[in-house]
């Protein structure tokens, strides 16, 4: 990994683990060819259009829409996605009584194969403290007010499990295809920060 | 085994679950009343302490998982069922917020008692 001469100081957290990546290498532990591949993956291959092709065949497909709630894992591995961070899926319906939103307060665990890696307010103290305790001031802070008539229901998700919010479908959207509908989801509006978008010429209420 | 580049699609896809086909019975039902043991391990724990002490609803039962407290310290695996758990918002912080709000969290059952 080469490095620019110029340019802010590292940080300490990046050097440290240059360094460990060094020893890792060095002692034959690690292979960085690999490890380019799997940050590639990640930040290249795969992101939170997986989770939204999930959310837009739920909502034009009742019977998936079933078998995701039922059983996520299987659902989502029907459409191609499965493996690390997504072994045990959960999805979890947004509807007009109840938002859910989502967050690992002990770390941050997140649903790599739909979502991608975690945005870093996920992993960041601030969010993950206060959403548990005040999930209607944080969720007015990303521009969403949930009505005082809606239970918001936050799921720490610090196990095994991990979680995707299906978002409600927006109005006006009954003529949109899937692939337009995919467009409507937001990486937010499957963490629950957010809503889908409203449909072009829409309005939301 | 080292992980090299040609392995990392077929690991990242297949991933690696902690879930364990191990006969271990349940230790509470859907809609059982729980109390979160107040405890406070030094070592690992995947309980988050805001939960120690209070009273929920078990909700749905995920199955059976390898015990993070052992498994993190090699020490003999303890398989269990994982829970999701729900909370009042007012269980966890009081009268001040919202009467209809919940928080669900996935306990382990080693983390609780019937009450």
């Amino acid at each position: 990994m080469s490095r620019p001469h110029a340019g802010p100081p590292e940080s300490d957290p990046a050097i440290l683990t240059r360094a460990i990546e060094s020893l890792l290498t060095e002692k034959g532990l690690i292979d960085p060819k690999a490890l380019d591949a799997m940050v590639d993956t990640y930040e290249n291959k795969i992101g939170p259009r997986n989770g939204a092709k999930v959310v837009a065949r739920a909502w034009v497909d009742p019977g998936y829409k079933a078998r995701l709630l039922a059983d996520a894992t299987a659902a989502i591995k029907e459409l191609g996605f499965s493996g690390l961070q997504g072994e045990d899926m959960v999805v979890v319906e947004n509807t007009a009584d109840v938002h859910n939103v989502l967050v690992c307060t002990l770390c941050s665990c997140y649903p790599w194969p739909t979502l991608g890696l975690p945005p870093n307010w996920y992993k960041a103290a601030p969010y993950r403290a206060r959403v548990v305790a005040d999930p209607r001031g944080v969720l007015k802070e990303f521009g969403l007010e949930v009505p005082e008539t809606t239970e918001i229901r936050t799921w720490d998700t610090t196990a095994e499990l991990r979680y995707l919010v299906l978002p409600q479908r927006p109005a006006g959207t009954e003529n949109l295809s899937e692939e337009q509908l995919a467009d409507l989801v937001t990486r937010d509006s499957m963490i629950g920060v957010g809503l889908a978008k409203a449909a072009r010429g829409e309005t939301r209420a | 085994m080292l992980l090299t580049p040609d392995i990392v699609p077929a690991v990242t896809s297949t991933g690696a679950t902690a879930r364990v086909a191990a006969n271990v019975a349940p230790r509470f039902r859907v809609g059982d009343q729980i109390l979160v043991n107040n405890i406070h391990p030094t070592t690992h724990t995947r309980l988050p302490a805001y939960l120690r002490g209070k009273r929920g609803v078990i909700e749905r039962d995920h199955g059976v998982f390898a015990y993070p407290e052992h498994h993190a310290h090699h020490l003999p695996e303890k398989p269990q069922h994982c829970y999701a758990v729900r909370f009042t918002a007012r269980e966890l912080w009081g009268s001040a917020v919202n009467s209809r709000d919940t928080l669900v969290a996935d306990l382990f059952d080693d983390y609780m008692e019937l009450r």
